[in-house]
């Protein structure tokens, strides 16, 4: 992550959330372009490496789909360490898990933190939206709310089998990923230039904010 | 010989030959005159059916003749390939003769195997269980039929568990209806969507009710097999099994790879003596600091993992350790399901078998057999690779080679042997594996 002289980055990311709202299925669907209604339930960790072309350099985000029931969370929350970012999981078909994010949210930024002491960046999921709408998300100012209020840098509503979102997720938290590592390395030693990304990619990104149901208040 | 089915000829007469359909077929019709190829058609009177499939064609009357040479050529191409066919029919033939005899000895060994475990064994359960012919009998696997059987005796009763009489072995365990009836009382009152929020400490209790956690698992346990989906026969029997077994330890509740374990001795055993059995294997010391997320017992498992790890195999130990690579990753896995997600089903039963005989141990030994049979690919790997080779094991598992890696663990070492180091370990809590550390 350190060698930002030479054009590729590695980017640890966690996929968290309740059991069962469809984690593992998110990560086969942007690694392998598949759906399969039969995926086994994860225990412990699983993983997967997307590599991605960004601006002619090389993302490799290296995926940790970790196990959703609470009860591992004592051996879970060390696979943390080192992640550069985070997406948070509900099932818009069970409030239940949607009532568990700010947990989620509140234990990860409890047990993680950037160099500089700030959160990583995080992007909310709403999964399985191909199954009925649900009166949660059907409300984009709630959401854009929900999302301020808890240190969320954008939500999608996604769909692991319809492929909806998964993409424009993923690349709305590399850039937020990226612009906070470049902020990392600005702030850090000032004595050293940073030779990296001189595009356009920092601080907040408001289009983020905006998924596909943009209703600023 | 058979002729294989479904080739090109598969809808002609295979009595007749290749020439007769082709003469048919051509511009003249059956009247024409004989057509010079009337040489190739005796010798091929005499090839077998299957090459029937094989078949030289005219070409089609829009197009010009071919030039007599290169029909003669190609009448020559025909038959090479003609005999090349039959050359390679004899090799199958003689290949599938070869598997048959092998099967048929299989089947053999396995025959006299339950014959063995039924009638000499079974019956002199308590005598025999230890003596080195059971237990070198019982290395090389336990015959399906009698597996159940095998595992229930080895498992044991500690519990109490009340029991099925030898004469009404149908009979169901009671304990296991009074649990099952409170676990179906308790799913009737379920509202669907529960929104119970409040459980402030972490880790002691769920979320969402064990009851709810089941069936969302319940679906996503084997479901390659199709069995214990949603309408499949053994939906109901996992269900139950499970439900009934979180009222029976409500200490302990429903815990994520509890629905492989259920799952696998529903396979192997009535519904009743699966529920026994698998009630009595997480009672167990290791199953139950697992279970129930002793986070600092598990550690120490680990850490005594990594004493043989080291020993055993000190070059990877030391690899694994350069790329961070804890045992959690990949033991948590294998130690919750007991290996039955991430190894064919088969041969996760045939760990299980050596499991039953040897305790907790063997799920250690077995871990180091896995790494010491894929040492040499995780040696030249990073840890992404490392952490998805160990995380997803490739779906063929040779598991005679298995076995003869993990037979060649050594679980004695110089800090004695499993339950020594274990308990060392135990003792001395601050001493502690890189986990605890980080």
């Amino acid at each position: 992550m350190q060698n930002s002289h030479r054009k590729e980055h590695l980017y640890k990311i966690l996929v968290i959330g309740d059991l069962g709202v469809g984690k593992t299925s998110i990560i086969k669907r942007y690694v392998h372009h598949n759906f399969s209604p039969n995926y086994r339930a994860t225990i412990g960790v699983d993983f997967a490496l997307k590599v991605l072309n960004w601006d002619q350099e090389t993302v490799r985000l290296q995926l940790w789909d970790i196990a959703g029931q609470e009860r591992f969370g004592n051996m879970t929350r060390v696979y943390y360490r080192e992640a550069m970012g985070a997406f948070i999981v509900f099932d818009v078909t069970r409030p239940a898990s949607f009532e568990a994010i700010t947990k989620w949210k509140e234990d990860l930024d409890a047990k993680l933190t950037l160099a500089n002491g700030k959160n990583v960046a995080t992007v909310l999921l709403a999964n399985k939206c191909d199954q009925g709408r649900d009166v949660l998300t059907n409300n984009g100012i709630k959401m854009e709310q929900f999302c301020q209020e808890n240190g969320f840098v954008g939500w999608f509503e996604t769909s692991a089998k319809e492929n909806i979102n998964i993409d424009e997720a993923a690349n709305c938290l590399v850039k937020h990923i990226i612009a906070s590592e470049k902020d990392m390395l600005q702030s850090e030693v000032s004595d050293t230039i940073s030779p990296q990304l001189e595009k356009n990619g920092g601080g907040t990104c408001s289009s983020c904010f905006r998924s596909h149901h943009v209703l600023h208040p | 010989m058979l002729p294989p089915r479904g080739g090109a000829a598969s809808t002609r007469d295979p009595r007749r030959t290749p020439q007769e359909y082709e003469t048919e077929s051509s511009r003249g019709g059956p009247g024409s005159p004989p057509s010079p190829r009337q040489n190739v058609r005796k010798n091929l009177a005499f090839e077998p059916l299957s090459t029937t499939a094989l078949i030289l064609e005219d070409r089609p009357a829009n197009l010009p003749a071919k030039p007599a040479e290169e029909a003669q050529k190609h009448r020559q191409q025909y038959e090479e390939m003609v005999a090349q066919a039959k050359k390679k029919e004899l090799k199958e033939a003689q290949k599938r003769r070869k598997q048959q005899e092998q099967r048929c000895k299989l089947e053999e060994s396995i025959g006299t195997a339950v014959q063995i475990w039924n009638q000499d064994i079974l019956p002199n359960w308590t005598t025999l269980c230890t003596s080195r012919r059971v237990r070198d009998l019982w290395w090389q696997g336990v015959p399906p039929s009698v597996r159940g059987k095998v595992w229930s005796l080895a498992v044991g009763n500690e519990l109490n568990i009340t029991h099925g009489t030898v004469e009404n072995p149908s009979l169901w365990s009671e304990l296991y209806n009074i649990c099952l009836a409170r676990a179906k009382e308790k799913w009737k009152s379920l509202p669907t969507p529960t929104s119970n929020t409040e459980p402030e400490d972490v880790g002691s209790s769920d979320r969402e009710s064990s009851l709810e956690l089941i069936k969302l698992d319940i679906s996503r346990t084997f479901p390659h097999l199709c069995i214990f989906q949603q309408g499949g026969p053994y939906h109901d029997v996992l269900h139950s099994v499970l439900g009934a077994y979180t009222c029976y330890r409500p200490d302990v509740g429903y815990v994520q790879g509890m629905s492989f374990i259920a799952a696998v001795l529903i396979l192997n055993l009535e519904t009743a003596d699966a529920f026994i059995a698998f009630s009595n294997l997480l009672n167990k010391p290791c199953q139950m600091a697992f279970f129930r997320v002793d986070h600092s017992l598990m550690l120490t498992y680990f850490a005594a993992f990594e004493v043989f790890f080291e020993e055993n195999l000190p070059k990877l130990f030391a690899h694994f350790k350069k790329n961070n690579l804890t045992p959690d990753i990949y033991l948590i896995d294998w130690i919750f399901t007991l290996y039955s997600k991430s190894l064919p089903l088969d041969l996760a039963c045939r760990v299980w078998d050596v499991f039953c005989r040897d305790g907790e141990e063997f799920l250690f030994r077995t871990a180091l057999g896995l790494l010491h049979l894929y040492r040499e690919a995780l040696q030249c790997m990073d840890f992404i690779q490392m952490a998805q080779l160990l995380t997803r094991l490739p779906d063929l598992v040779p598991g005679d080679r298995l076995f003869q890696h993990i037979a060649a663990v050594h679980m004695t070492g110089r800090a004695g042997k499993w339950p020594q180091v274990l308990q060392t370990l135990q003792r001395d809590q601050e001493r502690s594996s890189p986990v605890l550390k980080r």
